[in-house]
């Protein structure tokens, strides 16, 4: 298992390095740059500021300074939109928010979208099954960009219960709704497969075993049907949960909670290179190393998987 | 009082093309330490007997009639009640030894959970108990691998161990569910012996369903032939595969290939298995009978017992022919 991990790792380095060339080329590629704007610059101008930060090289010198730079000394580089602060200072500043309500968003689909899942599942056909397929189908069809506004609408505008949007170092009133739009439709996913995974499980001759055991139902469900129900579960989660904790630039614009989200976007329309570069790698780490949580997960929940 | 009274048992599975009825009307019993063959070919209905009374039917099937363990009646038992006799009273074991063990858990955990649960012992105590058993039924080194998962052990070993999880609390019945089928023959030998060990030892009743006669003949007191999820004809083995009153079981044991006959094609049974959903309104097995009368597909026979032997057919029995 240790060495397992260690060449997971070592697997990990090649596939970052690949993800910055692959981004590299396609920034390259993309019309326009960091200083272009409506009012052109006069050429001499430009050409001084592109020199300052390096634009001036060949394609593969930039590629090789920037690699550089984030091997030896983690330093991914200048942004290019905000003169005075670096990449590492808008991730420090923008991730742990991100992550705040990331991390809650993935507590609640889960809780909730594995009651969901297994309560279907024992009750399969009775109205508490339709009740909860009822509530995911509906979750599912419920993009966050529209249950954002229905939310605001109804528990700001209406019932006034809930700032509409702002961070305000993570209180709990302005976590509430940006976690519920961002974990609904991650709850809905979760719920089916649970659901159906749990189904299956339900059906195997394990389970007759169990049964035949005299065990109480509960039991069954719980030592007998969870682990193996849990598996395809294990599989999803692992990238919802770089989905949910990188966040969803949706959930940053209309609740303005300033996670990394917005930056991402901004970035991109700014051609602000090194802020694009660095929230790539950051998620690019974040979901090998979750993928590998996720391999780890595996090994410890069936006995066959040996690596 | 015998151990186990099925009185007029039926079993319906509701689908979606309708009502099938698995098991019609079925009545037997089993005496204590007695062994009961219940034979028959796919689908007529005899491992839904079994997964009747033990109240392991899927969600959309259903039994009426009586199933007496004890003379309590399974089938109007609340879960509650239910749970304290299975295993502990009444174990089953079952066809495919490769798929009936939990694969992500620990051999010493799916048996020390039986005796924690019905004995109320510790799990190390538990543990030991288990270890014994798994002696009995000849794991060799069961100490050691006690703590292996199924998926380490063979085909063979995993219905030895099944065969010891049922019988770690002692029951008085064992209803074994085609427990060699999946098995190769030499293994299916040893298990046979095995279950024949246990019976012996433990005085255990069996209730060996299989469709396979040749383990019936050495091995069960009474045989019990199903079709088309009604019963055919019982009686002690050895006259029933002497002298076969019921043309089923005649074609049935015609079917069984001989070793010191050199034929050159296998007898069969003309005709498929019934289609449950549409039996005839006569005798289910009137389509394939070799041997029809005039009234067999309108009138069903019923069971008549004649000494210790019941069957049901319009055909005379035939005297020593």
């Amino acid at each position: 298992m240790f060495s397992f991990v260690i060449r997971r790792l070592a697997v990990a380095i090649p596939t970052l390095l690949v993800l910055v060339i692959i981004s590299f080329i396609l920034m390259y590629a993309a019309p326009g740059g960091p200083f272009n704007s409506e009012r052109p610059l006069p050429p001499e101008v430009l050409a001084n500021i592109e020199a300052k930060y390096g634009l001036d090289q060949p394609f593969w010198a930039q590629i090789a300074n920037y690699v550089w730079g984030v091997v030896t000394s983690f330093d991914f580089g200048p942004s290019f939109q905000y003169k005075d602060r670096s990449v590492n200072d808008i991730i420090a500043q923008g991730f742990p928010v991100t992550l705040t309500y990331g991390f809650w968003s993935f507590v609640v689909a889960v809780t909730v979208g594995v009651s969901l899942g297994v309560a279907a599942a024992i009750r399969q056909n009775s109205w508490l099954d339709y009740l909860a397929v009822g509530i995911s189908v509906g979750a599912q069809v419920l993009p966050n960009f529209v249950m954002a506004p229905i939310l605001v609408l109804t528990f700001t505008l209406w019932l006034g219960w809930l700032p509409g949007g702002g961070w305000n170092g993570g209180q709990w009133q302005n976590l509430v709704m940006p976690v519920i739009a961002l974990s609904t439709s991650y709850m809905a996913s979760i719920a089916r497969i649970t659901r159906s995974s749990m189904l299956e499980v339900l059906n195997t001759n394990f389970i007759r075993t169990a049964r035949a055991k005299g065990l109480p139902m509960r039991r069954v469900i719980w030592r007998h049907a969870m682990k193996p129900a849990m598996l395809p579960v294990l599989s999803y989660l692992g990238p919802a949960f770089v989905g949910m904790i990188t966040g969803s630039v949706v959930i940053d614009v209309f609740f303005s909670t300033g996670g990394i989200g917005q930056f991402f976007v901004n970035s991109a329309f700014n051609r602000d290179y090194s802020v694009i570069m660095g929230i790539t790698i950051l998620v690019g780490a974040l979901t090998i190393f979750f993928n590998l949580v996720v391999d780890v997960l595996y090994a410890w929940i069936d006995p066959k998987i040996r690596y | 009082m015998s151990l186990l009274e099925i009185e007029d048992l039926s079993v319906t599975f509701t689908t979606a093309d309708g009502d099938v009825n698995a098991v019609n009307g079925v009545t037997f019993n089993i005496d204590k330490g007695e062994t009961l063959a219940i034979v028959g070919e796919s689908g007529s209905g005899k491992s839904q007997t079994a997964f009747a009374a033990m109240g392991l039917l899927a969600k959309n099937g259903r039994a009426a009639g009586i199933a007496r363990f004890d003379g309590q009646n399974l089938l109007a038992m609340s879960q509650r009640e239910f749970n304290k006799i299975r295993s502990k009273d009444m174990a089953m074991i079952f066809q495919d030894p490769m798929t009936s063990l939990n694969p992500y858990l620990r051999v010493s955990d799916q048996m020390a959970e039986v005796l924690m649960l019905h004995d109320g012992i510790s799990k190390k105590d538990a543990i030991t108990k288990a270890v014994q058993m798994l002696d009995a039924v000849r794991i060799p080194d069961a100490r050691a691998r006690v703590t292996m998962y199924p998926h380490e052990f063979s085909g063979g070993m995993r219905q030895r161990i099944m065969i010891a999880m049922s019988l770690l609390c002692q029951p008085r019945l064992l209803i074994a569910d085609e427990p060699t089928t999946a098995l190769d023959v030499t293994v299916q030998a040893q298990i046979m012996q095995l279950l024949a060990d246990i019976r012996q030892d433990f005085g255990t009743a069996v209730i060996l369903i299989t469709h396979d006669l040749g383990i019936v003949a050495g091995f069960c007191d009474r045989t019990l032939v199903m079709y088309g999820g009604q019963i055919m004809e019982e009686g002690p083995t050895d006259d029933i595969f002497a002298q076969p009153s019921h043309p089923y079981t005649s074609g049935l044991l015609k079917a069984v290939p001989r070793l010191d006959k050199d034929e050159a094609t296998l007898a069969t049974i003309a005709g498929e298995p019934p289609d449950m959903s549409h039996l005839p309104p006569g005798c289910p097995f009137s389509p394939r009978c070799a041997q029809l009368l005039d009234n067999c597909r309108a009138e069903r026979p019923m069971l008549e017992t004649t000494g210790n032997r019941r069957r049901a057919c319009h055909l005379p029995v035939q005297e020593d022919a």
